[in-house]
């Protein structure tokens, strides 16, 4: 048995067990099967394509006190404007999008990877586009913004990567999950160009696995849930996603039991995450998790280990850098319900048939090479 | 009564024929391989599988040692394709609707190139389009061979 295998025995044994759901507040309701993707294709597509819940209405007791809407936009990848000009395009949209909703959203949460390669001319393109933005805006940091200087110009600009704040009777959270990588760099040597190279390859081998929250993150989270009502809804904001779903893509972090032992006792957690450019859904113990797409471009599903809530997002067109991409509104309603909305710039955002899922052809793949014999 | 002289006639011929299959018509100019032999086609292969990573991933100094520009927005074929997820090659050859032809590996990989990429299309028969489909293949070895699959 893998490595990867034994994880994920583990995590079904010790998160998925029966009889263990999100709060049935949470769960998605009959009204989620409303939506003119199902609409259109429910009638003539193979079965687990036909009915599995829309990730666009979810509804959470006691959500707010007032109705209210904010935004998400991550994974920006911003190269300097002279090397690529898609990027820049796909960012500005986003930007002038959230700044036209009507009525406008209360607050915008970028989710980062605003930079490609964590450069001060990459990170204050993405502030200057942003800057088109009016309302709120929070920032958590992705690991392209980090690993150059070590977060230092990313802090210069937005502060802490981690905090918490209570809006219209949701407590929000955002977490830290790229900054405590283990350290590839020193005994090799590297510039910190190098350094950034390797964290800047998803399917790389040489920065392992550095998503996680790390204790002393996971403290200062628990002392911030300690005075919060345990039925009361909990938004909590990270890079990638808090579960176990492909490793070698760091689309985990490592600590995800310690991460479920301190998120346990609260009934109504819902994760929005960054890092997997792709449309995901899953539930975790008494988590449920989002994840959000990219304004650059879209991550395929890993070979395995899609989480079997998720909707697959349509197969997309590599020909058309709109395509498979966008941002996305969450709206909260007075009655209690949060939207959380697939802004897509392009087609349909799921797959109306298997033959729509890129998946739909199984692949075995063999993790790379070359950056292991490489000399670096 | 010819009967006896088939008989005879197989006799003689069956082992003539068993022993041209054993040892290889006459003049043959391979050796029978050996362990060492099979490594080194191995190697041979592993070396173009390690410059198709290399090139997969955006290394500018294996790109200029190979004389290509398979990239000129930053973009490397693994930002889509991390450890060659959905290159399918074992879908090809099959009609690509991007190209809207009937298209083989070769012809994906330089559309990728040209269009995503904005590098410069390569020659089929060239080192690095050896390089690339090495690695494509090798990294997706496990993959069942579906061609025409959309």
């Amino acid at each position: 048995m893998s490595e990867l295998e034994r994880d994920r025995r583990e995590i079904a044994a010790v998160l998925q067990q029966p009889g263990v759901h999100p709060d049935p507040s949470l769960r998605i309701t009959r009204r989620t099967f409303v939506h003119r993707s199902c609409v259109v294709g429910a009638a003539t597509v193979a079965e687990t394509f036909a009915w599995w819940p829309l990730l666009n209405t979810l509804d959470i007791a006691y959500a707010a006190e007032a109705p209210f809407k904010f935004a998400w936009i991550s994974d920006t990848h911003l190269y300097p404007k002279s090397l690529n000009t898609r990027f820049v395009e796909k960012t500005v949209r986003a930007a002038k999008e959230v700044q036209a909703m009507s009525p406008p959203a209360d607050f915008l949460i970028f989710g980062g990877d605003l930079a490609q390669l964590g450069k001060v001319e990459e990170l204050e393109l993405g502030v200057e586009i942003l800057k088109e933005i009016n309302i709120r805006k929070v920032y958590i940091p992705g690991e392209h913004d980090w690993y150059l200087d070590m977060g230092k110009k990313w802090g210069e600009l937005f502060g802490q990567p981690h905090w918490t704040f209570d809006h219209k009777g949701v407590r929000f959270v955002g977490l830290d999950t790229v900054s405590r990588g283990p350290d590839y760099w020193t005994a090799r040597k590297m510039s910190p160009e190098e350094r950034m190279g390797h964290m800047a390859t998803l399917d790389g081998t040489v920065a392992g696995a550095w998503a996680g929250v790390g204790r002393d993150q996971l403290d200062w989270l628990q002392k911030t849930l300690a005075n919060w009502d345990r039925n009361r809804p909990v938004v909590i904001f990270s890079h990638n996603p808090l579960y176990e779903y492909y490793p070698p893509w760091n689309f985990w972090v490592r600590d995800w039991r310690e991460v479920n032992e301190v998120l346990k006792p609260y009934t109504k957690v819902t994760n929005i995450h960054g890092h997997t450019h792709q449309v995901l859904y899953n539930e975790i113990g008494t988590m449920r998790s989002i994840g959000m797409l990219a304004t650059s471009w879209p991550w395929p599903y890993a070979p395995e280990g899609v989480p079997k809530l998720t909707k697959p997002m349509i197969r997309v067109d590599p020909g058309d850098h709109f395509d498979g991409v966008g941002w996305a509104k969450i709206d909260v309603s007075a009655q209690d319900k949060v939207e959380a909305e697939y802004i897509m710039w392009r087609k349909q955002v799921f797959a109306q048939s298997p033959d729509d899922y890129a998946k739909s052809i199984p692949e075995v793949l063999r993790p790379r090479i070359a950056d292991n014999i490489w000399p670096y | 009564m010819t009967a006896p002289i088939t008989r005879f006639i197989l006799f003689r011929a069956t082992p003539a024929v068993a022993l041209a299959v054993l040892v290889g018509p006459a003049g043959a100019h391979k050796d029978p391989v050996t362990p060492q032999l099979l490594n080194s086609y191995q190697q041979v292969f592993m070396e173009q599988v390690r410059k198709g990573d290399l090139l997969f991933h955006g290394d500018a100094a294996t790109e200029q040692a190979m004389d290509v520009v398979l990239s000129k927005t930053g973009m490397a074929c693994a930002m889509c394709h991390p450890m060659t997820a959905d290159t399918h090659p074992a879908t090809f050859p099959k009609y690509q609707a991007q190209m809207a032809k009937f298209a083989t590996l070769r012809d994906m990989i330089n559309w990728c190139i040209e269009k995503p990429n904005q590098g410069e299309k390569i020659a089929d028969d060239s080192e690095a389009m050896k390089a690339l489909e090495a690695y494509i293949y090798w990294s997706q070895s496990g993959s069942v061979l579906n061609p025409g699959k959309f």
